[in-house]
C-alpha cells in the first residue's frame, strides 16, 4: 500500500486530509505502531478511525474511555453466570474434578472485552481508543504492553498473542497529560483547526446540498469566531452542523439576524454566545459579510 | 516487534549519517529519542521512499515529536539544524586554513557537537556531575536570587509535587471497579436479596480528594520581582494538576488556564505577555476580585474550591471594595490562602491597607519567597 492508496481512502469517503495526516497514518500502518492523534476538540480525529476501517473494510473497534475504566472492562472478563450454571449442571452428571477445573477457565468462558477482541480476530481491525487522556493514569500503563508486545497477559489462561497487529489509533484532547511512555510507543499527530479553504472544502464534501457562497462565509465567520477568547471554541463538527441546518432553510447567505438566531448551533456555552453577540458587529466587519439593514 | 531491520539500513549512508546527526541535535535540544525510534525513522525513510526535503521532514516530524509544542516548533528546529550544519561545515573548511585560531569557549553545544562530528572526534558524552542534594543549598534562597537552573530545580519539585497532590484520597470509600479491596458490609448487603449464596463481590476504594483549586495571581509592577516566578509555578503547577483554574491581575482580571494548559512555558509566557497590556501596571487588587466573583463565582467556587491568592497586598483601588470581595470568597470557597512574597521578611507586618480589609477572610496567610516557605505553603492545601 503506498501513500497515494492512502490519501485516496481518505477522500473518497469525504474526509479532506492534508500532507501530516496521510503521512502518519501511512506510517502508523507501515510501521504497525499506534497513532496518537490530539488537538481541540470537533476536528475529525475519531472520523479518521471510522473512514480508515471503511476504506480497509476492516472492522472498527472502539473503545471508550472514562474515569474509572479498568482492565475487565476494556480486556476480558469472565462469564461468572456462566461459569456456575455449568457447574451446576456438570455437578448432576458427574464429572471430575480435573476436568471440570479446566473446563470452566477455556476460552468459552471469557467475555471479550474490545481489546482482546481486537488482537483476536482473523484479520486486522481497526481498534479506536477514543480519549485516551481521559482514562486513569493506571489503565494508561496497563496498555503498554498491548502497545508494544501486542499481547495479554491472562493468569488463568497464559499469554494471548495477537493473530494479526490490530491498526490502533488513540485520541486525546489534552484533557490531562499522558505519560511519556506511551507517548514514545505512538506516532504522533497534531491536528489543528483546518484552514479556510480546507473548511470551505469540507463543508462542500459533507453538506453537498450547500450553496457556494454560503459555505464560504460560514467558514469564514468560524475562522473568525476561533479568534476569539471562548469557553469552548466550536470545532469543524460545529461549522457542518450549522451549514447543514442553513442548507435544510434554503437559505443561500449569512445576514445579522440569520447569525443571532442560530448561533445556539454553533456556540455550547451562554457566556460565548454573550461574547460573540456582542462583537457581532466587528465580526461580520472582518468577514465582509453585510448586514441586511431593518 | 522486534527490531529485526533490512540490511541495507544498517549500511552507513549519507542519509542515516544525517539522521544520526540530527537526531543528536534534538536530544540536546531535551528530546528523548531511543535508537528504536532512529530504527524507526529509517523504516519509515525507506517505506515513503524521499521525494522531496518536505516528506524527509515530516516523516520526522511523526516519529520524533511527542507533544503539541514539539510538534509546533519541529519544522524551527529543522530549518536551525540545516543552518548550523552549513555553518558547521563553513567553520571545518575554514580551520584548515587558520589552524591557529582559537575557538571562542562560549560557543553553542550542538555546534560543538556537530563539529566533533565533522571533525571525527569521538564524543564525549555528558560526564556524571558529583552528587550533592543541591535542595539543601536552595532551601532558604530567596526565589528573587535565583539561576535560571535552580528555578527550573524547584519548577520540577513543585510539578512532582502537584501529581501528588492530585493523587490524595479522602476518607470517604467509595464501590470500586477495581478488585483490590473486598467491601464486606456491602457485599452481604447485596447479595442478602438473593438468599445465603455470595455470588456478586463488591469492591470499594478511597475516594479520590475532589479538590479544586482556583490560583490568583498578581502582577503588577510591585511584584515584578516575583511575577515571572509565579507564572513558572503556576504552569509548573497546572502541568502537574488538572482541576485548577489560573488567573492573573494587575488592573484588570485574565483568564490564563487555556493558555497555559496548550503551550509550553516560553510561548505561554510571551502570549500572557501581549495579551495584558497591564503587566507591571498598578494594582486594583479589589476591583479584579469582585470581577472574579461575579464572573466565575457561581461556576467555580464551591465548598471543595481552595482558593490561593499570590500578591503582595497593595492595592491602589477604592477601599471596601477588597474586603466585601474578599468576604464573599471566603463565603463560598472550602479555604482562602493568601500567599505574599514580603512576609518573609521578620519585620513585615500586614498593616497595607489592602491586608487590613482582606485579613479577617483569609484562613491561611502565609509567606512565599523561598522553597521552605512555599512547601508550608502547599502543605496548608
Amino acid at each position: 500500500m503506498s501513500i497515494e492508496d492512502i490519501r485516496k481512502i481518505l477522500t473518497s469517503h469525504d474526509y479532506i486530509p492534508d500532507d501530516a495526516i496521510v503521512m502518519s497514518v501511512f506510517l502508523s500502518i507501515r510501521l504497525s505502531k499506534p497513532l496518537l492523534i490530539e488537538g481541540p476538540a470537533g476536528v475529525g480525529k475519531t472520523e479518521i478511525a471510522k473512514v480508515l476501517s471503511e476504506g480497509l473494510s476492516a472492522e472498527l473497534i472502539r473503545l471508550q474511555c472514562y474515569e474509572g475504566l479498568d482492565a475487565g472492562h476494556a480486556l476480558y472478563e469472565w462469564n461468572y453466570q456462566r461459569q456456575l450454571l455449568y457447574l451446576k449442571i456438570m455437578e448432576r452428571e458427574g464429572a471430575s474434578r480435573e476436568a471440570l477445573e479446566d473446563e470452566i477457565f477455556s476460552e468459552k468462558f471469557l467475555l471479550k472485552r474490545p481489546l482482546l477482541e481486537a488482537i483476536s480476530k482473523e484479520k486486522s481491525p481497526v481498534l479506536l481508543i477514543d480519549e485516551i487522556d481521559r482514562a486513569d493514569e493506571e489503565f494508561e500503563s496497563f496498555l503498554l504492553e498491548l502497545l508494544s508486545d501486542w499481547q495479554i497477559s491472562i493468569p488463568e489462561v497464559g499469554t494471548i498473542k495477537a493473530r494479526n497487529i490490530p491498526y490502533v489509533l488513540l485520541t486525546g484532547n489534552r484533557t490531562r497529560e499522558l505519560s511519556e511512555a506511551l507517548r514514545r510507543r505512538c506516532l504522533y499527530l497534531w491536528i489543528d483547526y483546518p484552514s479556510l479553504e480546507k473548511e470551505i472544502q469540507i463543508l462542500r464534501r459533507k453538506v453537498p446540498e450547500i450553496d457556494t457562497a454560503l459555505a464560504a462565509e460560514i467558514a469564514a465567520f468560524m475562522h473568525e469566531i476561533r479568534q476569539m477568547r471562548l469557553e469552548k471554541t466550536p470545532g469543524v463538527a460545529e461549522s457542518i452542523d450549522w451549514g447543514r441546518a442553513l442548507a435544510e432553510l434554503h437559505i443561500d447567505h449569512l445576514d445579522r439576524s440569520l447569525i443571532e438566531n442560530t448561533l445556539g448551533v454553533v456556540l455550547k456555552d451562554w457566556q460565548d454566545v454573550r461574547r460573540a453577540t456582542d462583537s457581532l458587529s466587528e465580526l461580520l466587519e472582518k468577514t465582509g459579510i453585510k448586514s441586511k439593514i431593518g | 516487534m522486534d527490531a529485526e531491520y533490512p540490511q541495507d539500513i544498517i549500511r552507513q549512508t549519507s542519509i542515516s549519517g544525517h539522521l544520526v546527526l540530527f537526531s543528536r541535535f534534538l536530544r540536546s535540544r531535551g528530546y528523548t529519542l531511543s535508537l528504536l525510534d532512529e530504527a524507526d525513522a529509517l523504516k519509515g525513510l525507506q517505506a515513503i521512499g524521499i521525494r522531496s526535503a518536505r516528506s524527509y521532514f515530516m516523516v520526522l516530524r511523526t516519529i520524533y515529536a511527542n507533544n503539541p509544542w514539539q510538534y509546533a516548533e519541529f519544522e524551527g528546529l529543522y530549518r536551525e539544524f540545516l543552518y548550523e550544519l552549513k555553518r558547521a561545515y563553513n567553520d571545518k573548511v575554514k580551520k584548515q586554513y587558520h589552524r591557529s585560531t582559537q575557538k571562542k569557549p562560549s560557543r553553542q553545544r550542538s555546534l560543538e557537537a556537530l563539529k566533533d562530528w565533522l571533525f571525527n572526534r569521538p564524543a564525549q558524552e555528558e560526564s556524571v556531575m558529583g552528587s550533592y542534594d543541591p535542595i539543601e543549598s536552595l532551601v532558604y534562597k530567596d526565589f528573587s536570587m535565583m539561576t535560571p537552573d535552580e528555578v527550573t530545580y524547584i519548577l520540577r519539585l513543585l510539578e512532582t509535587l502537584a501529581r501528588r497532590l492530585k493523587h490524595r484520597k479522602s476518607r470517604l470509600n467509595k464501590r470500586s471497579v477495581k478488585r483490590r479491596r473486598l467491601d464486606i458490609r456491602m457485599t452481604m448487603r447485596s447479595n442478602f436479596r438473593r438468599g445465603s449464596e455470595v455470588g456478586r463481590w463488591i469492591y470499594s476504594e478511597r475516594k479520590p480528594k475532589k479538590m479544586r483549586i482556583v490560583l490568583l495571581c498578581d502582577v503588577s509592577r510591585s511584584m515584578d520581582l516575583y511575577s515571572r516566578f509565579f507564572i513558572q509555578m503556576l504552569y509548573a503547577f497546572q502541568t502537574g494538576y488538572d482541576r485548577i483554574h489560573t488567573f492573573v491581575f494587575s488592573t484588570a482580571l485574565f483568564d490564563i488556564t487555556a493558555i497555559l494548559a496548550h503551550h509550553n512555558f516560553n510561548r505561554a509566557f510571551e502570549i500572557i505577555g501581549q495579551r495584558i497590556p497591564q503587566w507591571s501596571g498598578g494594582t486594583r487588587i479589589g476591583n479584579c476580585l469582585q470581577n472574579f466573583i461575579d464572573e466565575n463565582g457561581y461556576s467555580m467556587l464551591n465548598r471543595k474550591t481552595t482558593v490561593l491568592i499570590l500578591s503582595d497586598g497593595w492595592d491602589t483601588g477604592s477601599p471596601g471594595l477588597l474586603g466585601d470581595a474578599m468576604r464573599r470568597i471566603n463565603k463560598s470557597s472550602r479555604k482562602v490562602i493568601w500567599l505574599n512574597p514580603l512576609a518573609g521578611n521578620p519585620s513585615y507586618e500586614p498593616d497595607t491597607m489592602g491586608m487590613v480589609e482582606a485579613l479577617p477572610y483569609i484562613d491561611v496567610f502565609a509567606p512565599v519567597h523561598n522553597l521552605e516557605s512555599l512547601r508550608k505553603a502547599m502543605k496548608a492545601l
